[in-house]
């Protein structure tokens, strides 16, 4: 099986790449291991650590590949998302065990300081260094990039981006460079080079061999400090849990449902990340006997949308067997047929074109005819006349107001059918948290072909 | 309204406190000026202090102060009269203070003026500010711990990096059988520093040490006392007044007890006396009085520290030049005692490290951290600072302990790991005790392995304890995961073991090294005990525990459920699964419930086991048969073990991790799944996802397309019903009609959600032969 998925693989021309700096990179690892044996110093070996980090990451960006190409399975019914946080998670925590490791072999070496030969130190570290750094720039790394933006600083980031402002006061040019923090991979190599060099000097001028030692420690401290915030923040959505930034906006959305008419209150609100920047959840809501639950359903599910994609809403009556008077009207002969018969209409955009929706959208964009407001309110005989004005009444769903349409930058798109102007994508996407990170594939999503080819030529994808 | 504003800002403008550079100006040059004078007194005092004993140079130094704040500050005249209780503050300040004082004079005779004034001329407020940012956390910026750990690093390299010139320093200044041998402190000073074996310089600076953190508690503490007693410098004059008297009975039974065996004329001492009393007792308090009233206090203390660091530098390198000792007339005592501290790499070193951070220490904090509110109507960004306050409640380490303790005791998981780990750090103790006290080397790095080993019992621990909080806002399913996640942490950790015992035996197999396997067999045997002990512990557990993860409780609480089984986990291996119906899920059930974070542990300890027993098998073959190769196959073969043992369980973790939908329970999902979907009124199933939340905790969330006329409420029950059979207790059932999808369609303004509803529909359609005959 995994031979299958690497053959399906390799047909991409970013994974043979990968494959190949991989190999690059275990040979540079297998080099620097033999000189960290035979110069037998503890620093070069917690550094070239991080060239064993970097084939993780590697690692990580072939399954990220790999993931793009899978959609939910019976399995795996979320989707393969989830391996690239898993990929990450593990990559960040096999670097901190390891300078776990270094830490306790320095306090051992620390009681017992054996020699070190300082031949190949310098060089040891310029290789390392290099590998590092490229790794670092030339791989595309999407998963590892969105970690290294969302996850907070850590201390050496922190403690360089304030070093580094008081010197952009000096040479305000800089700070393009240095501001608002740099990246944490570049870093810990540059502080781990530095730390070697100065090992090198150390021993080579003054025989100070402790300063092997010591450096292993300011190494292994460092890379544990770099790796930590970033093994955190996947850990956390590994533990499911509700980012702390979302939950004020989430509140907001639940606080805006919970006006809606009918509904008394929410229970089981779950909201979790599923993978990077991407929020699932479900939730109970309660409702008055004589509500209707597809109408609320519906509601609080646009109001929740917009952050969380994946969610599953359970709408609950209590003593729900009891018949309300609206539920016999609902249930009644007329109603269903009437339902059925907007059924019947395959291509949504034979729908009649209301009278109002001109005045309600707009100057500039046509409505995406069938499913615009006003229209299919009016026109649907769904819901009787009074009911509707009532649950409407209270709080017009923000949907319908032209406000909202001028807000989203919106951009009009072509419609095979009807050849003009027709319905909405929003241009910047509000629901994934990570800009331009993963957006459903066309396919993975689950969209058919022939909405797919809604999409103009000259917008994204 | 903008020109009142207009003259508010000339008003302040003009006013004392914002104002242009250049009026601070003189009182910059003062302060510079004047500490310059203070480092040179205090060169001066260190020769004085050559000829002089320091009880009486402080004596007379004090003396001649006290007169002349007398004259200044008529302290007896001016201000309120004073109470009795007051008078005896005033003398326990004097005390406490001429005590400090005669550390840091006796200070200065042990490691020099450089070194003195790089220790000990720091403000109050730099001090506290490194403390605070070192040992409280609460420091602010991280420029502040920065500081701070520059601060220290600076005395540690006058402390260890500091090679004064030993050999003359033995030669001239040695303790034993030196003149300034005699009193008290010094008697008590030497026996100190020989028991702890630093040369005595380097004790002057521990002490030097010390006694400014003492000189910053005092002057704090007689902040209270001097606001009584009406104004500092009253207190002053009246505190140096009373030391004086306080240390004229001393003075004077040395000066009549011992005689001077250097012998210039007072006469000749008269000059540099005045000139030290004046330059370091008086204008320098004055001074740096008046700068912190125009200056703020930061800036005189940056301004000051520098100012004086500076000169303690140029006057080192200068001061034992002929042509400065010509001028401060110490010719007599440069014949007697020869040139003894010097400049040193590393006094250049900490001089630069404390240059930096008392500029750090004393810059203005830049506020504490604060979350962003929003933004005013003025475009402004608003903060929130109100927050670090209240997460900022402190309890008392003793409550966190007895708290800490209760959490753990209460469960027997977290005690079963508790008792191991006690068990295990008393033996690590004992190891490392007799290791120190044989000077064994290996035994005290492998005292040092089992430190190591013990952080995957205290992390297992830790989410043992953690997975019983209750659920909240960002944990809303409760914090039972971290079991998992710990878990599968405790099972990465293993793999990095067996990496490096793989790495380590392959590098010893091309050459096998000559093994010391003294002592080695006892230790092994010890340590393949205590692990024998945890093994035992924990399988027992294992097993039993394992067995409990579903015993019959009422399902109307599904978080309830999960947190009491804990408790009684290894209780009930009498597990009824009578909730479930399908007999094959039953022994899967039963191997998968298992805790993994318990099972992590249990499988450190298990790598530690196959350790230990690898270890004496190899040492019984070194000594019997002189294999040495023995060592590197037995590494490993252990690596593999652990290697092997481990990947059950990093499989296992994993799956939970990536919401794989439950194994034990796979079939009979399917066959759950073809219920629902014969349930009357149910057209087809969406997003039909399960996952395990832990092993024994199962969720699940499904869409289902009904017909429209069904009832939502029934099929939500229905659905319900059929799934808690199974045991998934966290069900959100989503029913979705017709309907529904044409509300969405028309409430999204999301072009996605459209094409998505869209097409929902259609598959309606298709799948409802009903609405294909109305069409």
């Amino acid at each position: 099986m995994v031979a299958k998925e690497m053959d399906f693989l390799m047909a991409e021309p970013k994974a043979r790449r990968i494959i190949a700096y991989a190999a690059v990179n275990i040979v540079c690892v297998f080099i620097l291991l033999l000189w960290c044996h035979s110069t037998n110093s503890m620093a070069l070996t917690a550094y070239s650590y991080l060239a064993i980090f970097d084939l993780l990451r590697l690692l990580t960006a072939l399954i990220t590949l790999w993931v793009q190409k899978q959609g939910p399975s019976s399995v795996f019914s979320f989707g393969y998302e989830r391996f690239e946080v898993l990929a990450v998670f593990s990559s960040t925590m096999l670097a901190q065990l390891g300078s776990f490791f270094i830490i306790k072999e320095s306090v051992e070496r620390m009681i017992q300081q054996p020699d070190v030969h300082e031949g190949r130190l310098l060089l040891g570290a310029l290789v390392a260094f290099l590998v590092h750094i490229f790794m670092t720039y030339s791989v595309e790394n999407k998963a590892f990039n969105h970690v290294v933006e969302a996850s907070s600083s850590s201390w050496l980031q922190e403690h360089v981006a304030d070093i580094s402002e008081g010197f952009c006061k000096v040479v305000p040019g800089l700070s393009r460079l240095l501001l608002p923090r740099i990246n944490p991979f570049a870093l810990i190599a540059f502080a781990g080079a530095t730390a070697l060099f100065v090992t090198y000097v150390l021993i080579d001028m003054y025989n100070y061999q402790a300063a092997d030692t010591w450096a292993a420690m300011c190494i292994s401290v460092m890379t544990f400090g770099t790796m930590f915030p970033m093994a955190v923040y996947s850990g956390m959505i590994l533990l499911q849990t509700t980012p702390t930034y979302v939950i004020g906006q989430l509140d907001k959305c639940l606080r805006e449902a919970s006006t809606l008419d009918g509904v008394l209150e929410f229970r089981n609100e779950h909201f979790w990340t599923l993978s990077f920047g991407k929020l699932a959840g479900s939730l109970h809501v309660r409702i008055r006997r004589d509500a209707q639950e597809q109408l609320v359903l519906a509601h609080v599910s646009s109001r929740l949308s917009n952050i969380v994609s994946d969610l599953t809403v359970q709408v609950f009556k209590d003593d729900w067997t009891r018949p309300t008077a609206y539920q016999i009207i609902h249930n009644s002969p007329f109603h269903s047929e009437s339902s059925l018969s907007t059924i019947g209409v395959t291509p949504p955009v034979k729908l009649p074109l209301g009278s109002e929706t001109s005045s309600m959208v707009p100057p500039g964009i046509q409505p995406f005819t069938p499913y615009k407001s006003g229209q299919y309110y009016t026109s649907t005989p769904m819901v009787p006349q009074g009911t509707s004005a009532a649950i409407y009444g209270s709080n017009p769903p923000s949907a319908f107001n032209k406000t909202d349409f001028a807000t989203d930058s919106l951009t009009p798109i072509q419609t095979p059918q009807s050849g003009n102007m027709a319905g909405v994508i929003p241009g910047k996407n509000s629901v994934r948290l990570q800009q331009g990170y993963r957006t459903p594939d066309p396919k993975t999503g689950g969209l058919n072909s022939e909405s797919v080819t809604l999409y103009a030529p000259g917008t994204q994808r | 309204m903008v020109a009142r504003y207009g003259s508010g800002s000339n008003v302040l403008a003009t006013g004392a406190i914002y104002n242009s550079p250049s009026r601070f100006t003189p009182y910059i040059g003062l302060l510079i000026v004047f500490k310059f004078l203070r480092a040179f007194g205090l060169f001066l005092s260190y020769d004085l202090l050559k000829l002089v004993h320091i009880v009486q140079f402080l004596f007379i130094v004090k003396f001649g102060a006290a007169i002349f704040l007398l004259f200044l500050q008529k302290p007896f005249t001016s201000g309120p009269r004073l109470t009795k209780r007051q008078w005896f503050r005033i003398l326990r300040h004097a005390f406490f203070g001429s005590t400090i004082q005669l550390f840091w004079i006796f200070g200065l005779t042990l490691c020099g003026p450089v070194r003195t004034i790089l220790l000990f001329e720091h403000s109050d407020l730099v001090v506290i500010a490194a403390a605070s940012a070192l040992f409280t956390g609460q420091g602010g910026s991280p420029a502040k711990i920065r500081g701070g750990v520059f601060m220290l690093l600076a005395i540690l390299g006058i402390l260890l990096f500091d090679h004064d010139d030993e050999a003359a320093h033995q030669s001239n200044f040695h303790p034993e059988g030196h003149h300034h041998h005699s009193s008290i402190i010094t008697h008590m000073f030497y026996h100190a520093v020989n028991w702890s074996g630093l040369s005595d310089h380097k004790g002057g600076v521990v002490m030097l040490t010390l006694t400014i953190c003492l000189n910053v508690g005092y002057n704090t503490a007689s902040k209270k006392l001097s606001v009584d007693v009406g104004g500092a410098k009253r207190l002053h004059a009246l505190s140096t007044l009373l030391s004086s008297l306080l240390l004229l009975p001393w003075a004077s039974f040395i000066y009549f007890t011992r005689e001077s065996q250097i012998t210039v004329s007072w006469i000749y001492v008269l000059f540099p006396f005045i000139f030290v009393t004046l330059l370091v007792f008086i204008l320098d308090y004055y001074v740096e009085a008046v700068c912190v009233n125009r200056l703020e206090i930061a800036r005189t203390a940056k301004i000051g520290a520098i100012a004086i660091f500076t000169s303690a530098i140029f006057l080192g390198c200068f001061w034992n030049h002929p042509f400065v000792t010509h001028i401060t007339t110490m010719q007599a005592v440069q014949e007697i005692v020869k040139e003894d501290h010097v400049l040193s790499g590393g006094v250049i070193f900490s001089f630069v490290l404390f240059m930096f951070s008392s500029h750090v220490l004393t810059n203005p904090n830049k506020g504490s951290k604060g979350s962003l509110v929003g933004y005013s109507a003025g475009g402004l960004p608003l903060y929130n600072m109100a927050e670090e306050a209240f997460q900022r409640t402190s309890h008392s380490v003793a409550l966190v302990l007895k708290n800490g303790l209760k959490q753990i005791l209460e469960e027997s998981d977290s005690r079963r790991i508790f008792y191991f780990l006690c068990m295990n750090l008393f033996f690590t103790f004992v190891e490392l005790v007799y290791g120190v006290w044989t000077n064994s080397l290996g035994l005290i790095s492998d005292g040092f392995h089992m430190l190591f080993d013990c952080s995957a019992l205290v992390m297992g621990l830790y989410a043992a304890v953690m997975s019983r909080w209750k659920a909240t806002r960002e944990f809303s399913y409760g914090y039972d995961r971290v079991e998992i996640l710990s878990g599968y942490i405790n099972g990465l950790f293993l793999v990095v073991i067996a990496f490096f015992v793989f790495t380590a035996a392959l590098g010893r197999l091309f050459d096998p090294p000559d093994i010391n396997t003294d002592r080695l067999l006892v230790v092994s045997v010890a340590g393949l005990v205590v692990n024998l002990f945890g093994i035992v512990a924990f399988s027992h557990g294992h097993s039993h525990g394992g067995g409990g993860g579903s015993h019959g409780h009422s399902h109307s609480k599904p978080k309830q459920h999960n947190h009491s089984h804990h408790g009684h986990g290894h209780g009930h291996h009498g597990h009824g699964h009578s909730h479930n119906s399908h007999n094959h899920s039953h022994g899967e059930q039963e191997c998968s419930t298992k805790n993994s974070n318990m099972q992590g542990v249990f499988l450190h300890v298990l790598a530690d086991t196959m350790g230990s027993v690898g270890v004496i098998i190899s040492t019984i073959l070194i000594e019997n048969f002189g294999w040495n190769i023995a060592d590197p196959i037995c590494s490993l073969f252990i690596a593999f073990m652990i290697f092997l043992s481990v990947v059950p369980l990093l499989k296992d973790t994993a799956f939970v991790l990536l919401l794989r939908s439950p194994l034990e329970i796979e079939e009979s999902l399917q066959v759950a799944l073809q219920k629902v979907l014969s349930i009357d009124g149910v057209l087809s199933l969406r997003k039909q996802q399960f996952w395990s939340h832990t092993s024994s905790v199962m969720c699940g969330s499904i869409h289902v397309v009904t017909s429209p006329d069904a009832s939502e409420q029934k099929i939500v029950s229905q659905v319900t019903a059929i799934f808690k059979e199974l045991g998934v207790q966290n069900l959100t059932v989503q029913v979705e009609k017709e309907a529904y999808f044409q509300h969405m369609s028309g409430l999204s303004s999301n072009f996605d959600v459209i094409v998505e509803m869209t097409k929902n529909i259609k598959a309606l359609n298709f799948q409802d032969p009903h609405s294909i005959k109305a069409v």
